[in-house]
């Protein structure tokens, strides 16, 4: 099983490397294959996975004196999420192929060899760091993925993304300290970076190594007060912007607390408190931003911060000793990926087709394109949290947890009630913008829209089927 | 073949379901498409009748429980008897508007009439599953899942109005099914487990118990519509194609009151009299104020379900007659009551969903549902204006139809809470029963001029004059359930025990004799007051038949009688603007109940929340900018200025480097050598 | 179920308040013919109008419709049905699963639903008016006639309004307050629904509760006067039979019978030209300003209410 996970991390590298050596045309080709296999072999990860009985494993891949430095463990939660972030990986570049083109009537431009050079690379990052059984490992591939996130959030080479890019490079890095600090403390304390260790550690250790993860996690996932940079990358190419900053980037802050707190056994209640509260503050303002916001990527970048700070409350709860809320919040991170991908390829979709993806500009969607119409829909049903769509189901399994947990801590009863408010509160704010754009007759940009490319439909079917499935596949995986 | 309740119950979901995926498969040909929707609908239905039927019948339920994919939550399944009388309401008019659909849907050829069969039977589907699961988990799944695909059913014209219409619907259905979560959520912290089975053996402080009821009633009651969270009904019910919005003023609204009933009765025990009290008064204030404001209305559907709210006003009198009569221990009274208010849901489905075919005949035919553009469409639609007739006099409680019935009932339910009680049912009580003879009058006024302003007089526009009898299919759907409101009227004393039945199955008490012979009772006192409606009914119809045959001897050798010629108009030719206009008629009573009217517009949120939400993005959007401008802005400037300074040391001379150089050596030296 | 002797009472009492009707009305002319200082035409002048209108033509207008031609055998039928369910010449209603209070109030209420969609159904300007101010004054007048029935219902222990008329003379002792003002409050509702003034005039009915009358002609407007006479002696016998039951037959003895036979027509008499005299010594009043009147009656009925509630 190591091999499968090894191959599937280091293949986006060397795909990248190639990548860089083919002329345009069919170097998109080999990348869109690279990240097919890779998106494979995750799954034949999760098939052998399943056919040992679901047996966690660790493997260390280098050590030095007996210590490991990198290691890979495959259990429930990074077999999960490393399908979400691979497939979704693979789906993004195939949709690049389409977006990244001539016809795309915003911005006219065919790729160039490095844009799909760094999105392979950050394919292998984030497989690597999902995969990883070390926080040393961790933060290679962290620092990883936020060099590539700078390259590919700058791609354009404007001004402004290139300011936007070296804004999201630093909030990052400062937020990086805080896993450097959690590294370091783990190896003072333990001799070792296995994550594993944390387990062992006294209460007052696990502490400090929590809030650097903690602090981590928020640069990373753009919770406050380090979300500065997450609006404003929105200058990225928009498959870029679904990739990064819906389905993978933005998770490698919630994956790693994740982590920590499965490898940690009973954490301090502290850590929950501190986490829950930010979370909810979060909350709140991502949905106050939502309000001003006229470009639908921006609109769905401050939904991201706000579905996040679900995953990061589900989380938190966790470490109240409830199971049901880690599972929702793991669960939340598979589902949020797909609707939230799906969401921002709708609005790259209607870039490419209509021109413009300034909301009161788009009118009638159904109408014209109706797998966009239908495709809107179902991702802000799916992001809003409406049954049958995949939302729903996680963020009641936190919501449960939620209120199971009030009865011994009833502090966490405003909390659990201020996250259902919000949630109305969101669900009106999309369904209205869902009624403005999608039904009705057609605006002016959007009656002159071109055809949508087959590779774009492809990635809109598959992530229709995932926003309806993912959340029975979550559950049962979990289990 | 024949099958358990339960196997009926789910082929008949799976019947609608099929019908709502061939919907999809068959997008291209859309006569297709109609065709097996409705025709998948009405086997459907007939499937649906054929599980509640035995149940409701024997009385003996089924249940079965299976594991989902979901850890926390078992999906159980429990048909009981209210359970059975919910589904086989929503079968027997999901029968009647599939059938209704297959012409009335060609009216939407060429603008997704393939969609309508995929939302209107993912509805039913929805509603059906819904009654039945035991779990909290997967009633909220299909709670939700029911007004998602009406929410598309309502934005279906796709104009502002409707998508307005749907927004304000399902953010109020969402919030609703929120407060049921919280409520459910509540249940679940102190029972630990999200099955029904484990709410109801729970026992909890009064202090909870009634935190859960109030939310849930508040959560169910905006499903249902009953004053003051109704304001989504008179603006979604008529955007809806008339065959839905059939199914959601006859069906939809009830799951709310079901919802009430189960969590008010069947989890919680009706255990605090006030609640009863609460539900009786927030109905009785619906049903004045629900045909008030319906007889204001000139938009025929918008009267249709403004009425709606009026009629759940009453169905909740019975529902809160039923659980005051079970908090004081008065277990006959509550069964009664709660006998009077499932045959009134029963009564309202069939008489509503009528009214409603009825004005879809109308929007279909005359292409308007502004009263004043018609007129004189009893020449032209003779089927239809019989079918109408006969779902308004039910619907204004006038013997011998099935209106009649529940409301006899229901005023000897609340005569019952009147006469024996303590001092608070005896004041509440009569107080009811005067605003429920207040409801049958406004009532009486509203149809009138919902039946007159439509079918007699003169046609008030071009479409009307040229208006033709609907088609066979629509036809047929009403003039079939203007059969099943005569008949549940006049075999009211067949059909009340069954009521009965299913209301002591919640009580819990022995059963009321509400029926013998061929005379209902009201089966309390002494002297237990009675009627019997097909004696009524044969005399009803004997009684005029006497002056009839006076009538055929004295005339039979005078002159015929003359038929032609206009109205006295005091001398002046009669013109089409003279007969009175939906608005003259109902304006005596705006006049005079004019601050009821008023109220409407004074407590009404709408424009507190514009401003509020104005308030919200103004300070939004001045909020934004300021992270960059107060954070991370003074600290770039702060590193700037102390990377100048050190910049200071980079000389650019030689020298001065081979300076630093050899400090550095010196100072390392120094320290070594320590 | 009924027996014979029950339908044949019941039929004959139909009969007889069928027949009184027209004199009943006649009555009212008369009164109010001699208060106005002119002779009048006669207590029996209905009949002859009746059996003229018999002779001529009936006429409707183009554009009614069937309504238009059913109303007054529907109104008629219902009132006569009415008519023999109602306690008279007995304690008890010779057709007792009919003689429940809301049950009458639901057939008076079926009668006033015909009577306006007849009215609008004519097509005429004056139909549609008066149909709408019919209906304005059920509204008016329901909950103060529901509120007042439902006290002495109360006090009785059950809707049948046989068994509260028989038990109404002991309970007379009982609760004397709340039995008296529920009588009139119940007088006062008995009084507007015989269409007498301040609510209708007979210069301007046709605007006014008699407005749906306006295009009916020849028999169909007999059958609807007499309908609409039998309702005004429906309703004061309703009054009587329910509160002043005074004279009439514990039994089915002949004799007692015969005395009730007596008894009838001279109580009946003694309503009309009570309600007579006191319409005549008033002037109509604003429709619009009708409801202000109104809540006085059910201000009535309220008072009776809270008496009997506290046991006066």
């Amino acid at each position: 099983m190591e091999n499968i996970a090894l191959a599937t991390i280091l293949m986006p590298f060397i795909g990248a490397a190639l990548v860089l050596c083919l002329p345009e045309r069919t170097g998109k080709w080999l990348a869109a294959l690279v990240a097919l296999m890779a998106s494979v072999g995750t799954l034949a990860l999760a098939q052998a996975f399943a056919a040992g009985g679901k047996v966690p494993l660790t493997v260390d891949v280098f050590s030095l004196a007996g210590m490991p430095l990198v290691g890979i463990t495959v259990d429930r939660l990074s077999t999960l999420v490393a399908i979400a972030v691979v497939v979704l990986g693979f789906l993004v570049v195939l949709y690049s192929t389409a977006y990244m083109s001539e016809g795309n009537r915003e911005h006219p431009h065919v790729a160039r060899p490095r844009y799909y050079a760094y999105l392979l690379v950050f394919i292998g990052a984030m497989a690597g760091l999902v995969l990883s059984s070390t926080l040393l490992g961790q933060l290679v591939f962290f620092e990883i993925t936020g060099a590539c996130s700078w390259g590919l959030i700058g791609y354009y080479q404007k001004p402004k993304a290139l300011k936007s890019a070296l804004k999201a490079l630093l909030v990052t890095h400062v937020a990086a300290l805080g896993l450097y600090v959690a590294a370091g403390w783990l190896f003072a304390q333990t001799g070792s970076f296995a994550l594993t260790g944390i387990a062992a550690l006294a209460p007052q250790a696990k502490i400090v190594v929590f809030l650097g993860i903690m602090l981590a996690a928020w640069g990373k996932s753009a919770q406050l007060p380090l979300h500065v940079w997450l609006p404003d990358a929105m200058e990225a190419p928009t498959p870029v912007s679904a990739y990064l900053h819906a389905a993978s980037m933005v998770k490698v802050g919630v994956y790693i607390f994740a982590r920590a707190l499965y490898s940690a056994g009973p954490v301090p209640e502290v850590i929950g408190w501190i986490g829950a509260v930010m979370a909810l503050a979060t909350m709140l303002y991502g949905f106050a931003m939502y309000l001003p916001q006229k470009d639908m990527k921006r609109l769905l970048a401050y939904s991201t911060i706000a579905q996040l700070s679900y995953i990061f409350l589900g989380l938190s709860l966790s470490v109240f000793g409830s199971k049901l809320a880690f599972d929702g919040a793991v669960a939340h991170i598979f589902n949020h990926a797909f609707a939230k991908s799906l969401f921002f390829l709708v609005a790259g979709a209607l870039s490419y087709t209509c021109g413009t993806r300034v909301l009161p500009n788009l009118r009638g969607v159904l109408k014209k394109s109706p797998l966009l119409g239908l495709c809107f829909g179902v991702a802000a049903l799916s992001i809003s949290g409406v049954p049958p769509f995949n939302g729903f189901f996680s963020k009641f399994a936190i919501l449960a947890a939620g209120f199971e947990l009030s009865r011994a801590h009833w502090l966490v009863l405003p909390l659990v009630l201020l996250a259902l408010i919000e949630s109305v509160c969101s669900f009106g704010w999309l369904m209205s913008w869902f009624g403005k754009v999608v039904p009705g007759e057609p605006s002016e940009a959007v009656a002159s829209a071109t055809p949508v490319p087959w590779a774009m439909r492809v990635v809109f079917v598959v992530l229709l089927t995932m926003c309806l499935a993912s959340s029975f596949i979550a559950a049962s995986w979990l289990a | 073949m024949s099958l358990t309740p339960l196997g009926y119950l789910l082929l008949s979901v799976l019947l609608f379901l099929a019908g709502a995926g061939l919907s999809i498969v068959s997008a291209r040909c859309e006569r297709l498409a109609i065709n097996l929707s409705s025709l998948l609908g009405v086997l459907g239905g007939a499937a649906g009748l054929a599980a509640a039927l035995p149940v409701l019948l024997t009385g003996q339920g089924a249940a079965m429980a299976f594991d989902g994919p979901f850890a926390f939550a078992r999906f159980t399944v429990r048909l009981d008897m209210l359970a059975a009388l919910m589904v086989g309401v929503i079968s027997l008019l999901a029968l009647l508007t599939s059938l209704y659909a297959q012409s009335y849907v060609r009216e939407y050829a060429g603008r997704g009439a393939w969609a309508m069969g995929l939302f209107m039977n993912t509805f039913i589907a929805a509603m059906l599953a819904l009654v039945v699961v035991d779990n909290a988990f997967w009633f909220l799944v299909f709670f939700e899942a029911m007004s998602l695909a009406s929410y598309f059913l309502v934005i279906f014209d796709q104009d502002e109005e409707s998508v307005g219409a749907g927004l304000l619907y399902f953010l109020i259905a969402h919030a609703g099914s929120v407060l049921i979560m919280i409520a459910f959520f509540i249940l679940y912290s102190h029972s630990g487990s999200l099955d029904f089975a484990s709410f109801r053996g729970l026992k909890l402080s009064p202090a909870v118990a009634s935190l859960v009821f109030v939310l849930a009633f508040l959560g169910f009651g905006a499903k249902a519509g009953m004053v003051p969270l109704h304001s989504w009904l008179p603006r979604a019910h008529p955007a809806a194609p008339s065959h839905g919005s059939a199914m959601m003023s006859g069906v939809m609204v009830k799951i709310g009151v079901f919802g009430i009933v189960k969590v008010g009765i069947d989890l919680l025990g009706a255990q605090a009299a006030w609640w009863g009290l609460l539900v009786l008064a927030v109905g009785a204030v619906s049903a004045v104020l629900g045909v008030l404001y319906a007889l204001a209305e000139q938009d025929i559907k918008r009267l249709l379900a403004y009425s709606t709210v009026e009629n759940v006003g009453i169905i909740l009198m019975g529902v809160g007659a039923g659980m005051i009569g079970l908090a004081t221990g008065h277990v006959a009274l509550a069964a009664l009551a709660l006998m009077a208010a499932f045959y009134h849901l029963f009564n309202h489905a069939l008489f509503k969903g009528l009214m409603f075919l009825g004005a879809g005949a109308i929007l279909f035919r005359a292409h308007t549902r502004d009263m004043a553009l018609l007129g004189g469409l009893a020449r032209r639609m003779p089927q239809t204006a019989l079918a109408f007739l006969v779902g308004a006099m039910a619907i204004c409680a006038l013997p011998p139809f099935n209106g009649f019935v529940s409301e006899w009932y229901s005023y000897q339910a609340l005569f019952a809470m009147g006469h024996d009680g303590d001092f608070m049912m005896r004041l509440a009580g009569p107080a009811a029963m005067v605003m429920l003879a207040l409801t049958g009058a406004l009532a009486a006024l509203c149809f009138v001029k919902a039946w007159g302003m439509t079918f007699s007089g003169q046609p008030q526009s071009a479409h009307a004059e040229h208006a033709e009898e609907a088609p066979f299919a629509m036809v047929l759907a009403m003039l079939l359930l203007a059969v099943l409101c005569a008949l549940s009227g006049i075999g009211a004393p067949w059909l009340a025990p069954l009521f009965a039945r299913v209301a002591t199955s919640l009580t819990g008490g022995a059963a009321v004799p509400v029926a013998q012979g061929l005379t209902l009772h009201s089966g309390l006192f002494n002297t237990p007051a009675s009627v019997s409606t097909p004696m009524l009914a044969l005399l009803l119809v004997a009684a005029p038949i006497v002056p009839l045959l006076f009538m055929a001897v004295v005339r039979g050798g005078g002159v015929p009688r003359r038929h032609a010629g206009d109205a006295w108009a005091c001398g002046y030719v009669t013109e089409k603007t003279m007969t009175v206009s939906p608005q003259g008629f109902a304006q005596p009573v705006r006049f005079m109940f004019a601050a009821l009217y008023r109220l409407r517009d004074t407590l009404s949120p709408a424009a507190g929340f514009r401003r509020g939400l104005g308030a919200t993005v103004a300070g939004a959007a001045r909020v934004e900018p300021l992270w960059d401008e107060r954070l991370i802005a003074p600290i770039v400037a702060g590193v700037q200025r102390i990377a100048r300074r050190i910049a200071v040391l980079q000389r650019g001379d030689f020298r001065v480097y081979c300076l630093y150089v050899v400090v550095a050596l010196v100072t390392l030296l120094l320290i070594a050598v320590r | 179920m009924p027996n014979l002797t029950m339908i044949v009472l019941a039929v004959a009492q139909g009969v007889i308040l069928l027949l009184l009707a027209p004199l009943m009305t006649g009555v009212s002319r008369m009164i109010r013919a001699r208060m106005h200082s002119r002779r009048g035409p006669g207590v029996l002048q209905d009949y002859r109008d009746l059996a003229k209108l018999f002779k001529r033509q009936d006429v409707a207008p183009a554009v009614s419709g069937g309504v238009f031609r059913a109303a007054p055998y529907v109104i008629l039928g219902t009132m006569f049905l009415l008519a023999m369910a109602l306690p008279a010449f007995t304690r008890t209603s010779p057709l007792p699963f009919l003689a429940d209070l809301i049950t009458f109030a639901y057939l008076f209420a079926l009668v006033r639903f015909f009577f306006s969609l007849s009215g609008i159904d004519s097509g005429s300007a004056f139909g549609g008016l008066g149909a709408g101010r019919e209906l304005t004054l059920g509204i008016l007048v329901e909950p103060t006639m529901i509120l007042s029935l439902l006290v002495v219902a109360l006090i009785e222990g059950t809707t049948n309004l046989g068994a509260i008329g028989a038990g109404i003379g002991g309970n007379y002792l009982q609760a004397p307050a709340a039995i008296g003002l529920a009588m009139l409050a119940f007088a006062f509702t008995v009084f507007i629904e015989m269409g007498k003034l301040p609510f209708d005039m007979a210069e301007a009915e046709q605007e006014l509760q008699e407005g749906p009358l306006t295009e009916y002609s020849g028999p169909s407007l007999a059958l609807m006067k007499l309908g609409l006479g039998l309702k005004k002696v429906v309703m004061a016998q309703f009054l009587l039979g329910v509160f002043l039951p005074f004279g009439v037959a514990a039994s089915l003895a002949p004799a007692s019978l015969a005395l009730a036979a007596v008894a009838l027509p001279l109580k009946l008499l003694a309503v009309f030209t009570l309600a007579g005299l006191i319409e005549n010594s008033m002037a109509r009043g604003r429709f619009l300003l009708t409801s202000r009147v109104t809540w006085v009656g059910f201000g009535l009925a309220a008072l009776s209410f809270v008496f009997y509630l506290t046991g006066l």
